[in-house]
Order: C-alpha cells, then structure tokens, then sequence
C-alpha cells in the first residue's frame, strides 16, 4: 500500500484514528479521503418496455374515468337508457366474476375463504338498499347549483387519480380514499339525471367500475400479463372512440395524454436516470434489517 | 445543576489557568477575542453544550478573551458570567422547534452587531449546523468583516428531502466561511460533500472527556453477575431498536446477565414493554433521565457498555464509557471506527444478531478474566482526548484564520452566485446585499463610536482575571453566586 509520509518522521503513515496524536496537521488531506464513498448502490436500471407495460395500471384509471363520464353523457343526453346499462354491467360483471376465479384457478378463493353464498348476499344487500336509496340520491342535490356540482365532481375525479393505489409505496396513497372520491363524484353526476332509475343505474356502474374492475385487472396483471396489455388496449380504444362520439377534440387531447403517459413519460425516467447522483457513505443513518416485531409477540 | 458543576470545574482549571496566563503573557502567543455562537448552550445539556463551555474554558485559560451568545432560555435571560469571568449572552430571540431559533437573516442583525461591536469581537465562532442561530451568525460576522469559523457536530444523509434541503442552506451559510472544524474524519467527509467544500479549509478537532470527571471504580460493580450498562438518549438514532431484540436474546442465554439503562425519550415504552413480555424485571432496570454528573455514578455499576447508534459523529458515551474501565461493545456506524483503538472496543454491525456475538465475545472475555483492569483501560483512555488539546488545536485554526482576508461584498457576492447554484445564489446574494443596507442603516442609527465598549471578564486585559485569580477562594464563591 502507497501512504503519505511526512518529512519530519519517514515510515508514518496516516491513519483515519482520532484517539492518536499524528504528524499531521489538523486540515491534512490525505489520498484516502472519500475512499469509502459509494454512488447509486440502490438506483434501479429500468428497461424501456418493462416500465411501458407497469405505466398501463395509470392508462387503465384514466380510461376508467373516461367511459364513466362518457357513459354518463349518453345517460344525460337520453342516448342509453338505464335498463340497458344495468343489464350490460350485470353481465359483464358476471363475465369478470367467473374469470376472477378461473384466472388463478380459484387459489385466492381458497386462500380467502369466503363462500359463494357470501358474495351473493353481499350483491343482494348492495343492489336493494342502492335501489331503494336512489329517490333520495337523486333529490339530495337538488338545493345545489349544477355548476358546482360539475367542478365537485373533476375535482373529486381528480382526486380518485391522484390518491389510487398504482402500486407505488408512498404515503399519498390512499385506496379508501381514492374509491370515496370516486364514488362522491358519480353520486354528484347521477343526482343530475332525469329520474331515479337513472341514478340507481350510474351509481352501481360506479362501483363496477371503480371498485371491481381494478380488482380484476390487478389479478389479470399479475398471472397473464399479455392478456393484461391486449385489455388495456381494447379499454383505452374503446374509451377514445366513445370520447370521440362526444367531442373530437377532447379524443385528440385524451389520445396524446395516454400516448405521452405510456411512451413519453417512460423514456424521460430512463434518461433521467442517467443523472442519478446518489451518494452513501459511512456517515449513513444504518438501517435496522431484523424483524424485531417477533420479540414482542 | 449546572451551574454547580461549572463551580465546580472553575475551581480544578484556576491553578493551572494563573500559569498559563503567566505563560502566555511571558511568550507573547497571539490572542485572539472570541465569540461562540450556537442555539446550544447550558441549562440545554448535550454534547454541543458541553463542547462550547469546556472549549471556551480552556480558551480563556490560555489567555484568550472568549464570549458566548445563545438565546433565552425560560427566565434565564440577559447576560450571566459563569466560572473564570466567561460571559454569556442570553438573547431574547424566539424559540421555533427543538431549541432552535427561528431565522429570517435579519432579525438577529441588530442585537448581534451591537454585541461584537461592544465585545470588539475579532472571530465568531459558531456552533452546529442544527442551530439556526449559528448560521444567522456567520451570516452578520460576514457582512461586518469579521472572520468567521464553524463546528460541525453531526452527520447527515443526502438520501431524502429534507436533508436536500439543508445541504443547500449549510452550503450557503459555509461557502464563505473562513474555517470549519468537524469532530471526526468521517464528518469531515460528510461536511465537504454536504457543503461542496475544498477539504484544505476543513480540520479536525475531535471532542474530549474530563478524565477526572470518568474515574473508574471497580468495587461499585457487583462481580457475582455481569451488568450491561446501556446510557443514551431512547430514540430511534441511537438504536433502541436494536436493544429491544438484544435484551431478551441474551437474558435467555446468560441467567447472570443483567442490563441497566440510563436515559429518557419515545422508545422507553419498547424497552418496557420487552420487560414486560419477558419477565425480566429484576434484571433490566429503566433509570429515566439522568442529570450529566450521575452518569459516571452508573457506568462504574455495569462490565460492559453497550452503544447501539445507527449513526454517530463521534460519540462521547464510548469513550466515557472507556475511561470509566468499561469494555466497549458498539455499532461501527459514522466516526465510531475512529474514536477507540481496536483492543478497547468491540465493533459489531447494526445488526442483533452481531451485537450479541460481540456482547457475547466481551462477556466470554470477562469470565476468562482476559480484560485488562479498568485502571489500566482508564489511563490508556485518558490520555486520548483532552478538553486542553482541542483548545490548543483550535486556537491554531483562529491563528491561520486571523492572518485570512475576509472576502469584500463583491467578492462574496460572486462566491456566492459561482458557488451555491444560480437560483439560490441570486437569492442569498439579494440577501446578502440586504443584510449590508440595515448594517449601514444600523450604523447611522447609532455609530460604532457611541456602543460603549464592555468590561473585559476574560483576556489579556480581563478584569476578572486581574481581580481573582490572586485569591482563588474568593473566585469560586462568586462563581456560584453568580450562577
């Protein structure tokens, strides 16, 4: 090993020890300063496609919201009645229903517990109070003005967005939260509609939408994630031209904001993390790795 | 309490400090007129606190004239004098979260200058990067000319927002600042890097321990078991953690093992609750908060002192520890590695299961009776790190400091702009170019000439000095009295 040797005392090396006196003086920089430092131990490599296939959980939430307020268009604008709706989300609930199972071949059922017999009942209970509740939803909003209706909602939308759980362990997340702004907003939006099958209707389209399509499409990630990438697909097409219907602008605009999302976004991170300067050293707070929790049980 | 410990260590510096005097007048040293500044200071107790009162003790006994600023605390306000005529100013600034005060730049302006104005105080000196105070400080010294130096006393990451954060604002307040001294070569790292600093201007003073105050005392232990001695504040930081999977571990091997901590804080109630669950009541007792001077009283009770930080400066418990005659079992976290040689300390990841091995080791070398006699670890440690050789050490930073310009406004303000970034350094530059206008208001508000000069305590001129040190009995009254 090469080390710094004073003049007065040949053969003295220089050592990282504060308890000996050294002929050194006290601002001495020695070539073994910042020998321990280490950069960007933990930053992560990630690969192009990987991180376009883990932006589709953002691309599906958005286009949720999009059928929901398109559906909710035609609602208002007397173009899909509410019998139709219903009869379509039961079915395609039943549809999601058995695949749920099928997917991973029933092992979550199993791990879970829960019979039948009890998703069934809790069906039951759901569907006949929203029923017999949906005059009341429909008249509670009746002393607000429509516009503040409109902007509760977005904003509420919006928050269902912002506080989702897309995977990410941060402490905004909040899945409770996202699903009761979701649901707030479609119980403001059905309130504005013509009659109370109507808001019975879109309330329980809500809860398919947010509620159980999530469940579903996280289970579809995980065990078939091609199927997983050709649903997104269909979602996000069928959710641009059920837009488009409405406004082709807002299909413009809604197109180049999953676009830049799924393909933009992705390519910003990579490139940006080529300019991750972590540093780590000595000086670290240590990290406790033990589970200590099993001292206290 | 204190104020009966600093009586008390009056009295042991005041022989030596009559001859040191004599010396330094004899040999013509430099002095240098001195203030420390840090949001730190007695009644507050800490590792900071003490650093700044034994520095400035051994300062003023080699012949320098030393102030100390810090802000009100509860109805200890004003000016005081404690031991040796060392003066301290406490400022009637607002008190924003853990002690530290509340900073804007520019309201401490007034009342500091009109300070180093009447002290003719020539280097500020200021005291960790947690006190706001210390900052606001080098802040003004700059603007008014005065050499500036700075102690770092803790580490910090770079990892997260916060630390982000303060990094820039410490990179601010020491781009100008003359000299910084870290207690360790591992905060010497930390800081250069946190600050973006050439290590040239960086030295490395460590802390020191009263070796009279840590004395060994064997026949207080109690031989027919083995204590751990664990003393430190309860908090996350120090490892508590650790310590609770550590006790029960250990209790279940060792049916002679006994733990006795010392200390106070928010995980108290994870220790106790091991106690409960484990039944070990009579062999782990929680001692609560200890006043500083009752910690040697219960290191002489334990074999084996355990230190379980996950991060550390320097850590003075080790080393009290040691020179009490205690084998040291601690993490090898920060600077740790750098304070003891390796056969007075066994280092252990920050793990259980490693501390345990290495408590294991230490208990294993207490049954073979392979451990050198606390009397024999005391003497080693003693000769260490002593409060005489920080003072010698640093008076050769103010001495290089002194013969340093202060850098002009433009100057700084270049610094500043080249330094810290654009935006930020627009920004501080703006402030800097501030501060310098309410200087100058200041100035024709009430002239430098009008701002009486005050009485000497301590330095080449100190009335205290001239007036006490001859009867030394008639000293230590009025230092009590005065406390």
């Amino acid at each position: 090993m090469v080390c710094a040797q004073v003049e007065a005392s040949p053969g003295k090396c220089w050592q990282k020890v504060l308890y000996e006196r050294q002929p050194f003086p006290d601002n001495y920089v020695d070539h073994r300063f910042l020998e321990e430092l280490r950069k960007n131990i933990y930053a992560r490599k990630y690969q192009y496609w990987a991180v376009v296939f883990e932006s589709g959980v953002v691309i599906q939430q958005l286009c949720s919201v999009c059928v929901f307020v398109v559906i909710w268009w035609y609602m208002d604008d007397g173009l899909l009645t509410p019998q139709w709706l219903f009869g379509a989300g039961l079915a395609s609930s039943l549809i999601g229903y058995v695949l749920f199972d099928v997917i991973d071949l029933g092992v979550g059922r199993k791990e879970s517990g829960r019979t039948r017999w009890a998703d069934l009942k809790s069906t039951q209970v759901f569907i006949a109070f929203t029923y017999g509740f949906s005059p009341v939803l429909k008249t509670l909003t009746e002393s607000i003005s429509t516009d503040t209706i409109y902007a509760m909602s977005v904003l509420m939308l919006l928050g269902h967005l912002i506080f989702f759980d897309y995977g990410a362990n941060a402490a905004i997340v909040s899945s409770t939260l996202s699903l009761n702004m979701a649901i707030f907003a479609s119980v403001c939006l059905a309130s504005r509609l013509p009659r109370s099958l109507h808001t019975f209707a879109m309330v329980t389209f809500a809860i398919q939408i947010f509620a159980l399509w999530p469940m579903l499409q996280k289970k579809l990630k995980a065990r078939t994630p091609c199927c997983y990438v050709g649903v997104t697909l269909l979602f996000a097409l069928s959710a641009l031209a059920g837009l488009l219907t409405i406004s082709g602008v807002a299909a413009l605009l809604f197109a180049l904001l999953l676009v830049s999302i799924s393909c933009l976004c992705p390519y910003c991170l990579i490139r940006l993390q080529l300019l991750k300067d972590n540093i780590h050293g000595p000086w670290d707070e240590a990290e406790i790795k033990d589970d200590l929790s099993r001292f206290l049980m | 309490m204190a104020c009966r410990r600093i009586g008390g260590h009056g009295h042991t510096h005041s022989p030596a400090s009559s001859i040191n005097y004599v010396k330094a007048l004899a040999t013509g040293i430099r002095t240098h007129s001195i203030c420390m500044v840090s949001d730190f200071f007695y009644p507050n107790m800490g590792g900071v606190e003490s650093h700044i009162y034994q520095l400035s003790q051994c300062l003023i006994e080699r012949g320098h004239k030393v102030i100390i600023v810090t802000h009100a605390y509860g109805n200890r306000k004003g000016i005081r004098y404690l031991a040796n005529g060392l003066k301290v100013y406490y400022l009637p600034l607002k008190v924003m979260y853990n002690q530290s005060t509340a900073t804007t730049l520019f309201h401490s302006l007034p009342l500091l200058r009109y300070i180093f104005v009447r002290e003719r105080v020539t280097i500020v000196h200021s005291h960790s990067s947690f006190s706001s105070m210390a900052h606001d400080a080098l802040f003004h010294a700059k603007t008014m000319g005065l050499q500036t130096v700075f102690t770092d006393h803790s580490l910090f990451g770079f990892a997260d927002v916060s630390s982000v954060l303060t990094n820039k604002l410490l990179t601010v307040s020491l781009c100008d600042t003359n000299h910084i001294i870290c207690v360790s070569y591992t905060s010497k790292e930390n800081t250069v890097l946190r600050a973006a600093l050439n290590p040239e201007i960086v030295s490395v003073i460590p802390n020191a321990v009263d070796p009279t105050d840590f004395t060994p005392d064997p026949s207080r232990r109690d031989d027919s078991m083995i204590t751990v001695v664990v003393v430190s504040r309860l908090v996350y930081r120090k490892g508590i953690d650790l310590l609770s999977g550590i006790i029960p571990e250990l209790c279940q091997k060792y049916p002679d093992l006994h733990f006795l901590v010392g200390g106070e804080g928010p995980k108290r109630i994870v220790l106790e609750e091991v106690r409960e669950r484990y039944q070990l009541h009579d062999r782990v007792r929680l001692l609560g908060a200890l006043e500083h001077q009752d910690v040697r009283n219960i290191l002489v009770q334990g074999h084996i002192f355990l230190n379980t930080s996950l991060t550390e400066a320097f850590c003075m418990a080790i080393v009290e520890a040691a020179s009490c005659g205690l084998q040291v079992v601690s993490t090898r976290v920060g600077g740790i590695p750098e304070v003891l040689p390796e056969n007075l300390i066994i280092l252990c990841e920050p793990s259980v299961k490693s501390l345990c091995d290495g408590l294991e080791k230490a208990v294993a070398q207490i049954r073979s009776g392979t451990l050198p006699t606390p009397e024999t670890i005391h003497n080693k440690v003693k000769t260490f790190y002593t409060w005489r050789n920080v003072a010698e050490r640093t008076e050769k930073v103010y001495d290089r400091v002194a013969d340093e310009v202060v850098l002009p406004m433009d100057k700084r303000l270049d610094r500043l702009i080249s330094h810290c970034g654009s935006v930020t350094g627009c920004i501080f530059a703006l402030f800097a170019v501030l501060s310098f206008l309410f200087l100058v208001f200041l100035r024709w508000m009430t002239p430098d000439s009008i701002i009486d000069v005050a009485v000497d305590a301590t330095g080449p001129s100190g009335a205290w000095t001239q007036q006490y040190f001859p009867s030394k009995k008639g000293s230590e009254k009025e230092e009590i009295s005065n406390c």
